[in-house]
């Protein structure tokens, strides 16, 4: 046993020697690449945006009584972030659809990003495909109604034309982007620990997704990717938005 | 090697002897033949008073074989429309008996019941006494029977065998499913009674070095006599034009002994791969004495010279990179019910793979009996196998977890030696607790270094895994369900992770069932009663005459298909294979034929097998172009590769380009500079540009490319002059988007419409180039349509050059298109350009029709004429055809159609 824990601390100190850290001190506000809104009184899931996969950010205005409320959703495919005011109040899955909105009471700006990862493709659930978000929304058991529905045109938006300012601390969700050097062009793994969920352009080039839930912590940059001397890197994160720093790797990191 | 370090073994010295004869000890009668048998759909008899009283069984079975080959169980009255139908069905203990006299002389000896394969718990009563149980669902069972039967005496044997779910497993596990192989009950292959020296060899292991030509083998020596015992291991290693004899000396006291030889196999030895399947046979006569008795054993098994390891990209076997041109095997067997056990059966799927170009199986949740290995070590095919786990298997469950845990134990022991065996993977899809995943995956690294291991397919990476079959990558998709008409793209940078990718399940396009192949169910234990319910509702719905039309154009599509999509993987460099969905069709899941070969693996004849090696073999000529419509004021740019996994790299290689029109006239032709290309790679081997303008026609043609005249491929590009002022109405002729007064009046003057809607104005389904994914029961998902047929006979395609399926260049037209509802049309009525539903829907579909209307002549086209028509080229020339044709007197119209009909499909 003893001889693990030595073990241990030796990995951690090589780790934090070998490790770059790089810095995201920017951030690209995501009404950038909003597609086309749709409105309706209902929600609509994602096949009906025409949103194969992807991103699709649902709002609402809400009014809340008491200063703790139950939002509920019905269906959620396949993950959400649930953000009031610009404040997030947590995540939803199908697993998991309910969650307490902490307001003063007032009228608010419901805000629901959600990811569709894919289609089912066994089990009993099969034959319902829908993704998205569908069925009701309720807070306190009043279904929240008219919708505002945007797809957010993540993946394909060209990076280099996002406009970045310096960071604040604003919770929404957005691009982040950072400079780092590099003595050697070489593969490099990027360790995302403490990121939630996202995608990352390194040098306007796409190179991974990564979701906390895996146990693969570390996307794969090749050396035709990297540059010596200053690269860039923009990631786009939907859920833990105060992180601050990823760390460049040799070997490819799992939780 | 810290392989062995928690084990004993015994470290010996290699000398040469001269091998001496004695007669081998072990002996073992065969137990097929008639079994006394009865069911138990109550699961009552083990509780009952019956084994007590050691009642005699009272019908009698077959054996080997299984319940439905006796008709036994529940008479089916249905029509299951997901899947075959089995005729009878059981599922429940079923009990199998025979009284056996064990001989006198095997007084002394270790004596076994042994099973190849049973389904799925097996369980014997000596008499009236329970005394061994077995679940394993991939390996053999081999019940020890020692402390229970008394050499002289004729014992009772009733052997229970239970095909219920044992285990909380995923019910679509090919392992056990109803889907493909079905949920059986019964006893398959070798079934034997063994007699053996108590001093025995329980396990051959053959672990290769192909560094130095040698093999390290693995005994465990089983001692039953509790006294040391001493003695020799005699090997005997037999192959083509080989024969080597080596030994070692065995001394041990303890129950259990490891005996490691490291044997050198000199430089007469050959090395096994797909390309030089070299097998060889070692055998290990054990003698021993514990200086009273003398023992004697002798154990068999096959192996190859051959070694796996993790590349960067792709697996690496002897130290080269493979890529895997592979079929996803889900034991589809529905001649017999159950996956065959004879070698015949097996070599037939082996040579078929070599035939289709193929070098790999996948078997999905499942792993096949030792004949299958057996066959692949001789035809060199690589194969995946799994467990029967999928889906929410790695769920918390204990039970569930000790299954697998032993299941993967066994697998591995089983079949380890087996050179076609390269990869394991746990099972499919796998979610619930990652970490079980990790242990059964980084437990099989250790126990075995011959194969390559994965966590699971298509789902959470583990830390453990030296290869990964997935549809994505964390850097995109690495799936190809579909082809483009474009093909300068590929999936490496998707590919191109810290393991190498296996593209999962690519492929998997739609094809309108053949309901010829009803008839070949008649002595099969299942049905295809689902093709019955579709043949009758296409007849219901009046077109029962077009269903092998249906079939034939669905199935070019999905060659074609096959074509696009495999060519993209082999452009994938940084790929390490893919894995087709499938070759043959898969009869569960709502039904999927998806093959270019019937569930019997016999050919639809959609295909040759020459043909499909053009674009799937170990050498395949590419080509990247950016479309296949071309107007003929354009250039054709092709950029060659040549993808080369074969079993050397090419010198100095020739390689000529061609045009060829459909008549099959050369129109032009050059030479890439002649160049040596290399092996284990895809290599880029030059470009050529064929300006088009001498096309004056519109047509077909083709471009080829070769490689020294034997490797040879071939593209279909579309050229066509561009046209103005295109759907220009004349007094005859109107052409009009909306169905208003002008359009009626001019129909009821005698006269001709053509009706062009917006298809946004169109109700329907959306149209698609690809036919369904999979099929359209299970994903009930767009476009619910497999395919179109073209009625290509008839005039209006005069002058657009198609065949009676959809091609490449009808990619712009069906993708800016509508589906109409027309099963409210008359019988007759056949739309020229006609949709073919879904099979369990089966109603009538068309994007373009023509019918007599109010006295007038009515053509409709629900296709976008309007939007980036200079882009297309095919759109111009079928507008341009349909031009000439409703402008001359073969516009003729024969059925008469209502005009509510027009209204009906209509959004105003």
């Amino acid at each position: 046993m003893l001889r693990k824990i030595a073990l241990g601390v030796t990995m951690l100190v090589s780790q934090t020697v070998m490790a770059q850290e790089i810095v995201f001190n920017q951030k690209a506000a995501l009404e950038q690449v909003y597609r086309k809104a749709v409105e309706a009184e209902s929600l609509l899931p994602m096949n009906d945006l025409n949103v194969d996969f992807g991103y699709v950010l649902y709002q609402s205005e809400i009014t809340t009584q008491s200063e703790s409320e139950d939002l509920e959703l019905e269906n959620v495919r396949d993950y959400a972030a649930v953000y009031v005011d610009g404040k997030l109040q947590g995540r939803v899955s199908d697993n998991n659809k309910k969650i307490a909105i902490k307001t003063n009471p007032g009228k608010y700006l419901l805000q629901i990003y959600v990811e569709n990862i894919g289609r089912i493709t066994y089990g009993p659930e099969i034959t319902d495909n829908s993704k998205g978000l569908f069925g009701e929304v309720t807070l306190d058991g009043n279904e929240v109604e008219n919708w505002k529905m945007i797809p957010l045109n993540i993946k394909k938006y060209p990076v280099k034309d996002l406009k970045f300012e310096n960071r604040s601390e604003a919770e929404i969700p957005g691009f982040y982007k950072a400079k780092f050097d590099l003595n050697t062009v070489k593969n490099n793994y990027l360790d995302i620990s403490g990121w939630g969920m996202g995608e990352v352009w390194v040098n306007q080039k796409y190179v991974g997704s990564y979701w906390e839930e895996e146990k693969q912590r570390s996307i794969l940059i090749t050396s035709e990717n990297l540059l010596q001397g200053e690269n860039e890197i923009v990631v786009f994160e939907l859920k833990n938005n105060q992180q601050k720093t990823m760390k460049l790797s040799q070997i490819p990191v799992f939780k | 090697m810290n392989l062995y370090k928690n084990l004993k073994h015994l470290l010996l010295m290699l000398f040469l002897v001269q091998a001496y004869a004695l007669k081998a000890q072990t002996v073992s009668f065969d137990l097929s033949g008639k079994w006394k048998f009865q069911t138990d759909v109550m699961d009552f008899r083990r509780g009952s008073l019956s084994p007590r009283y050691n009642h005699v069984l009272q019908e009698e079975i077959q054996l080997p074989g299984i319940t439905d080959d006796k008709q036994i169980g529940y008479k089916v009255p249905y029509q299951y429309i997901d899947r075959l139908t089995r005729k009878y069905e059981y599922m429940g203990p079923a009990w199998y008996q025979r009284d056996i006299e064990i001989p006198a002389a095997w007084k002394g000896k270790k004596i076994f019941m042994y099973f190849e394969r049973t389904h799925w718990l097996s369980s014997i009563y000596v008499d009236t006494k329970e005394v061994s149980s077995i679940d394993y669902i991939s390996v053999p069972h081999n019940h020890d029977l020692t402390n229970f039967v008394k050499p002289g005496k004729t014992h009772r044997i009733t052997v229970c065998v239970d095909n219920r779910f044992q285990y909380k497993t995923h019910k679509w596990n090919h392992a056990h499913t109803e889907f493909t192989q079905i949920n059986w009950n019964g006893i398959l292959g070798e079934m034997k009674l063994m007699a053996i020296d108590p001093v025995y060899v329980e396990d051959v292991q053959v672990y290769p070095n192909i560094a130095n030509n040698s093999i390290k083998v693995r005994l465990q020596v089983n001692n039953e006599t509790k006294k040391q015992f001493k003695g020799n291991a005699l090997f005997t290693i037999n192959g083509k034009n080989y024969n080597l004899k080596n030994e070692v000396a065995v001394v041990s006291k303890d129950s259990v002994t490891f005996v490691e030889a490291n044997i050198p196999l000199g430089k007469n030895v050959k090395l096994w791969d797909e390309f030089n399947p070299n097998v060889y046979q070692i055998s290990v006569q054990l003698n021993t004495s514990d200086g009273k008795t003398n023992y004697q054993h002798e154990k068999a098994t096959t192996f190859g010279l051959r070694e796996v390891k993790q590349g960067k990209n792709h697996v690496m076997l002897n130290n080269r990179p493979i890529h895997l041109r592979g079929n996803v095997e889900n034991a589809v067997f529905p001649k017999t019910g159950y996956a065959p056990v004879d070698d015949a059966s097996w070599e037939r799927i082996m040579l078929l793979m070599k035939d289709y170009g193929m070098n790999h199986l996948r078997f999905h949740s499942w792993c096949p009996p030792k004949a299958a290995f057996r066959m692949a070590d001789k035809h060199g095919i690589y194969f995946e196998v799994e467990m029967p786990m999928w889906g929410k298997d790695a769920e918390p469950d204990e039970d569930r977890y000790n299954f697998f845990r032993r299941e993967m134990r066994a697998i591995l022991k089983e079949y380890g030696n087996h050179p076609s065996f390269v990869l394991y993977c746990n099972g499919n899809e796998i979610t619930g607790n990652f970490d079980f995943i990790e242990e059964l995956t980084s437990d099989a690294i250790k126990l075995d270094p011959r194969h390559l291991f994965s966590g699971s397919t298509a789902r959470t990476r583990v830390k453990s895994d030296q290869y990964y079959v997935s549809q994505q990558t964390n850097k995109g998709p690495v799936k190809v369900y579909e082809g483009l008409p474009n093909t300068d793209w590929d999936r490496s940078t998707e590919s191109d992770v810290d393991v190498p990718v296996i593209s999962h399940e690519s492929g998997q396009r739609c094809v309108y069932p053949n309901f010829e192949e009803i008839k070949k169910y008649s002595n099969s234990p299942v049905e295809a009663r689902n093709f019955e319910v579709f043949r009758d509702m296409l007849q219901k719905n009046g077109m029962l005459d077009q269903a092998n039309d249906f079939f034939k154009a669905s199935g070019a599509l999905t060659v074609l298909e096959y074509k696009a999509v495999i060519e993209a993987l082999l452009r994938s460099s940084k790929s390490a294979g893919f894995q087709l969905l499938s070759i043959n069709d898969f009869p569960g899941q709502g039904y999927a034929p998806v093959g270019i070969l019937d569930p019997f693996w016999d050919s639809k004849g959609l295909v040759t097998p020459e043909k499909f090696r053009e674009f799937c073999a170990p050498t395949v000529a590419l080509l990247r172009y950016e479309k296949s419509s071309f107007f003929n004021t354009e250039t054709f740019t092709g950029k060659a590769e040549v993808y080369n996994f074969s079993d050397a790299a090419i010198k100095n290689a020739k390689l000529k380009w061609w045009l060829t029109d459909e008549s099959g006239k050369v129109l032009q032709k050059g030479n890439l500079k002649s160049q040596n290309i290399a092996n284990d790679n895809v290599s880029p081997v030059g470009e050529f540009s064929i300006p088009l303008k001498g096309i004056s026609i519109a047509q077909k043609l083709t471009v080829h490319l070769s490689v020294n005249d034997q490797i040879k491929n071939s593209w279909d590009i579309w050229v066509y002059p561009s046209h103005q002022n295109l759907m220009q109405s004349t007094d005859q002729v109107l052409y009009t988007s909306v169905y208003d007064d002008a359009a009626k009046k001019q129909l009821a003057q005698g006269k001709a419409v053509v009706l062009y809607p917006d298809p946004t104005d169109v109700k329907g389904r959306k149209s698609m180039f690809h036919n369904h994914f999979w099929n359209p029961i299970m994903f009930a998902w767009a476009p619910m349509t497999i395919g179109n047929l073209v009625h290509n006979e008839q005039p209006m395609f005069k002058d657009f050059t198609t065949s009676y399926h959809t091609d490449w260049q009808w990619w712009d037209i069906l993708n800016n298109a509508k589906v109409i509802e027309m099963q409210n049309t008359p019988a007759q009525l056949r739309p020229f350009i006609q949709v073919i539903d879904s099979y369990d829907n089966n109603q009538k579909l068309g994007i373009g029709f023509e019918a007599k209307v109010n006295g007038g002549k009515l053509l409709v086209l629900a296709v976008d004429t309007k939007t980036d028509m200079d882009k297309r080229p095919a759109t111009q020339q079928l507008l341009y055809s349909i031009d000439n044709y409703v402008k001359s007197d073969k516009f003729s119209p024969q059925v008469q159609l209502e005009e509510n009909f027009i209204q009906s499909f209509l959004n105003k």
